[in-house]
């Protein structure tokens, strides 16, 4: 089968790839770009007509063999049309990067906790204050917060002029000011060097409240620049990358299981693959609510379908006096929403503080795909009434 | 002297799975080998081998890199140097061959923590060896300072290198790699039991010399499992190439599978424009950005519709939402109308014709890769003491 065999979206070529290609033509559009700078890309349409002998002008400038600078791997290359591109861009070679792996406690058995060393309710608002705007930390759960803000440090710089960070060695620890200053120096060369200039420009001052290192919390990478103490008697909090790294993972990791555990008990989702149930856990969201709020109002349109976390619940309908049901942790409620678009036929009112975590009825369906295509699964038929019997939320068939 | 073949019990009797010929080839090897002994021993000589052809059979022997002769560096990354070779003896047909062996140091591979990346790299490269569009191991091996993987050699060059040089590519280009690399994941992810990639970028996609795909480097594989009677488990440890990481790999909220497709929304953004969406000099503001920002397109180059939104697609902070990791996994993205028209089946079999035909004069020909310095920095000794604790870790190569 040729490939002008195939039906195109694109006009006049015959594959949605552009024209058919021959193999000459590659080359000898890199040479004829190579001649005239206003080719904007290498378009299909340059080639097939004119002779293929300026391979010879490729070979010399892309052939390696020939020491071309111009695919010198060291330092950016500079781009072949700077009008339109972002100035400062480096076009160099990217290697990668990769922290040290982590493995869950629950899956090396051992027994892991972390750090803790005591804070006065003072340092741990400003240390709160400090870290609130870094986007590592924007976005962790109360729980993991807590757990991060128990296990920093603190470090005593008596002296001034002591370095805290060497440019150019490897990071491990992420640091908070919490008395006192430090003055930042780069040295372009990437790394400190010896001699009285050898820190570099000093290109900044932290002081209390900042905090700098940040990037020694992803990974292991080289330090960019130099901090030394401004003055005597400075005071910083650390963490160091393994220990925050991990309190993320375990709190994480735990969370999951427990989802994959809960979700395990829905009858709803007994057809559902475990890689489908997965990702489901994935999706769930956890959302708090104080006592007496009505997580589901009884004849409001259900979207969402609920997992009990923590905390307790009941099931009320109107004119019923005493709740049809009580819910606990693990307890799933409101999963008939993800099924049809029927009101709620009971209110879910939280007797005490609770956590729950929610599945839109979107989500479920941009997951897992049409719910149709869920029921019809074999494994369906026997566990239907299974539902119909333990969710008050159910709406019988007229 | 280097190790001379030393078959087994089970492959003389032409067990093990050995063709008949090979055990055949194997019982004249060693035949001429008792018999040069002898000679040796009548004629009371012990030095110099006898000059006769000693066979090179990467299957079937136990490999060292005297096996090998040098011929140039293809490329080095933050773990390790690619180098191209070819085998030091055999017959005039076997030393025509060429190879791209990736060396890895054993103190480097501990200094930087990259025990199990560098097991789990083995591994998976020996499970998906013979796809299309992946680089195949043909063996690896190990001595007291390296770990070797004896790779097919891929000579057309890194895509990088192409794109760099034209700057970027046009929509048809970017869809006809972009299509060879979604087959590539859909395999990876939905054939072979959940394995994450986590490192896609144009480095790490060479051509061969027919202008296909090939996908290299698996330092960062990971199997996470996709059956149907287990739960997959998410990942934690953070990898990847800062331009590329997805913003869960940075929240180290736990990733999956659905981290390549990020990337892949990365990868066609970057054909398309001649550079990634977010970049900076400075690791941190990449992050930033990445996790903050949404993908925006510049007013030059144009780029259709259909591409921004395959790239917003694939580059959703939700991964409810991404495509790629919602319902019908690659078969919606393979769906999409950035490849409309397309022809899956035709891309699978190759029948499509590359964009770029790379200028490869000869199988051993290295003129598409870039030039690196030969020599290493002087590094740490691996100590008796660490062969004793690291050891066995190494010991599948
Ligand atoms: N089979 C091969 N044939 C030809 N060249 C290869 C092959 N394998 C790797 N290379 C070249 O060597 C380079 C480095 O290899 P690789 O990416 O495996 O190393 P790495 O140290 O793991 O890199 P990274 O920094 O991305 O982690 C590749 O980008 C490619 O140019
Ligand atoms: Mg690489």
């Amino acid at each position: 089968m040729s490939s002008t065999g195939f039906t195109s979206p694109f006009g006049a070529n015959a594959n949605p790839f552009g024209a058919p290609r021959i193999d000459v033509g590659p080359m000898h559009r890199v040479a004829e770009e190579d001649e005239s700078e206003n080719v904007a890309s290498p378009t299909t349409h340059a080639f097939g007509q004119g002779p293929a002998a300026e391979g010879l002008t490729f070979q010399h400038t892309f052939g390696g063999d020939a020491a071309s600078s111009q695919l010198e791997h060291s330092g950016p290359r500079s781009p072949p049309y700077l009008d339109t591109y972002p100035a400062q861009y480096n076009f160099a070679r990217r290697t990668s990067v990769s922290a040290e792996s982590l493995k869950p406690t629950s899956e090396t058995y051992d027994n892991w906790v972390p750090p803790f060393s005591p804070k006065t309710p003072e340092q741990l608002e400003r240390l709160k204050k400090a870290i609130s705007g870094n986007f590592l930390f924007k976005h962790l759960e109360e729980e993991q917060s807590s757990q991060i803000l128990g296990a920093l440090v603190e470090k005593r710089i008596p002296a001034k002029d002591i370095k805290v960070i060497t440019q150019g060695d490897t990071g491990d620890f992420f640091y908070v000011v919490e008395k006192g200053s430090f003055d930042i120096y780069v040295n372009s060369k990437s790394a400190l060097q010896p001699g009285p200039d050898g820190m570099g420009n000093k290109v900044d001052t932290i002081s209390a409240g900042g905090s700098f290192g940040e990037l020694a919390l992803m990974y292991n990478a080289p330090r960019a620049a130099t901090v030394i103490s401004a003055e005597p008697g400075c005071i910083l909090w650390v963490l160091d990358r393994v220990t925050f790294r991990r309190i993320l993972m375990e709190s994480t990791f735990q969370r999951r299981r427990m989802y994959e555990n809960f979700l395990d008990t829905v009858p709803l989702f007994s057809t559902l693959t475990p890689y489908e149930k997965s990702k489901i856990a994935d999706a769930l969201e956890s959302k708090k609510y104080p006592p007496g709020h009505a997580i589901i109002s009884e004849g409001e349109p259900g979207n969402s379908f609920f997992l009990l976390e923590a905390g307790e619940a009941v099931a009320q309908k109107h004119g019923v006096e005493t709740p049809v049901k009580h819910y606990k942790p693990g307890d799933f409620f409101g999963e008939l929403a993800l099924l049809n678009d029927a009101p709620r036929a009971a209110s879910i009112i939280a007797t005490t503080e609770v956590k729950v975590a929610m599945l839109g009825k979107s989500a479920f369906q941009r997951l897992i795909g049409p719910l149709e295509g869920i029921l019809r699964r074999e494994r369906y038929v026997g566990i239907k009434s299974g539902v119909e019997d333990t969710d008050p939320l159910h709406v019988p068939k007229a | 002297m280097a190790a001379t073949v030393a078959p087994s019990q089970s492959m003389m009797s032409g067990g093990g799975g050995l063709h008949p010929l090979q055990a055949q080839g194997l019982h004249a090897a060693q035949r001429q080998h008792q018999q040069q002994q002898q000679q040796k021993q009548q004629q009371g000589q012990n030095q110099q081998p006898h000059e006769d052809v000693e066979p090179f059979d990467v299957q079937n022997r136990h490999l060292t890199i005297n096996d090998f002769v040098r011929v140039r560096t293809l490329g080095t990354g933050t773990f390790a140097r690619v180098v191209l070779v070819r085998p030091s003896h055999g017959t005039e047909a076997e030393r025509s061959k060429v190879y791209a062996l990736k060396i890895l140091r054993k103190t480097e591979v501990i200094k930087l923590k990259q025990l199990d990346h560098v097991r789990h790299e083995r591994q998976i490269l020996a499970d998906v060896s013979g796809h299309p569009f992946i680089t195949s191991l043909v063996a690896s091996f190990s001595d007291h300072d390296f770990l070797y993987l004896l790779l097919d050699y891929i000579p057309g060059g890194e895509l990088f290198s192409y794109l760099r040089k034209f700057r970027r590519f046009d929509e048809d280009m970017a869809r006809f790699y972009a299509a060879e690399i979604v087959l590539v994941l859909e395999y990876l992810h939905e054939q072979q039991g959940g394995i994450a990639y986590r490192d896609m970028k144009p480095e790490n996609l060479l051509l061969d010399a027919d202008g296909h795909i090939k996908l290299v480097d698996f330092g960062f594989a990971k199997r996470l499992g996709n059956n149907d009677n287990e739960h997959p488990v998410e990942t934690y440890t953070l990898c990847g190439t800062p331009e590329y990481l997805a913003p869960e790999v940075i929240h180290n909220k736990g990733h999956t599978t659905a981290v390549d497709w990020w990337a892949l929304g990365i990868l066609i953004y970057e054909f398309l424009t001649g550079y990634p969406p977010f970049w900076h000099q400075n690791p941190i503001e990449i992050y930033k950005q990445i996790v903050e920002k949404p993908v925006i397109f510049p007013h030059d180059p144009p780029i259709s519709d259909e591409a921004k939104d395959i790239i917003r697609q694939f580059c959703t902070v939700d991964r409810s939402r991404r495509l790629g990791n919602i319902s019908g996994g690659a078969a919606r993205v393979k769906a999409h109308p950035f490849f409309k028209g397309v022809n899956w089946e035709a891309v699978a079999n190759k029948q499509y014709r590359g964009p770029i035909i790379p200028p490869v004069r000869y199988p051993g020909d290295a003129q598409c890769f870039d030039v690196y310095p030969e020599e290493d920095a002087v590094k740490d000794e691996y100590t008796s003491e660490m062969e004793q604790k690291y050891d066995d870790y190494f010991k599948d190569f």
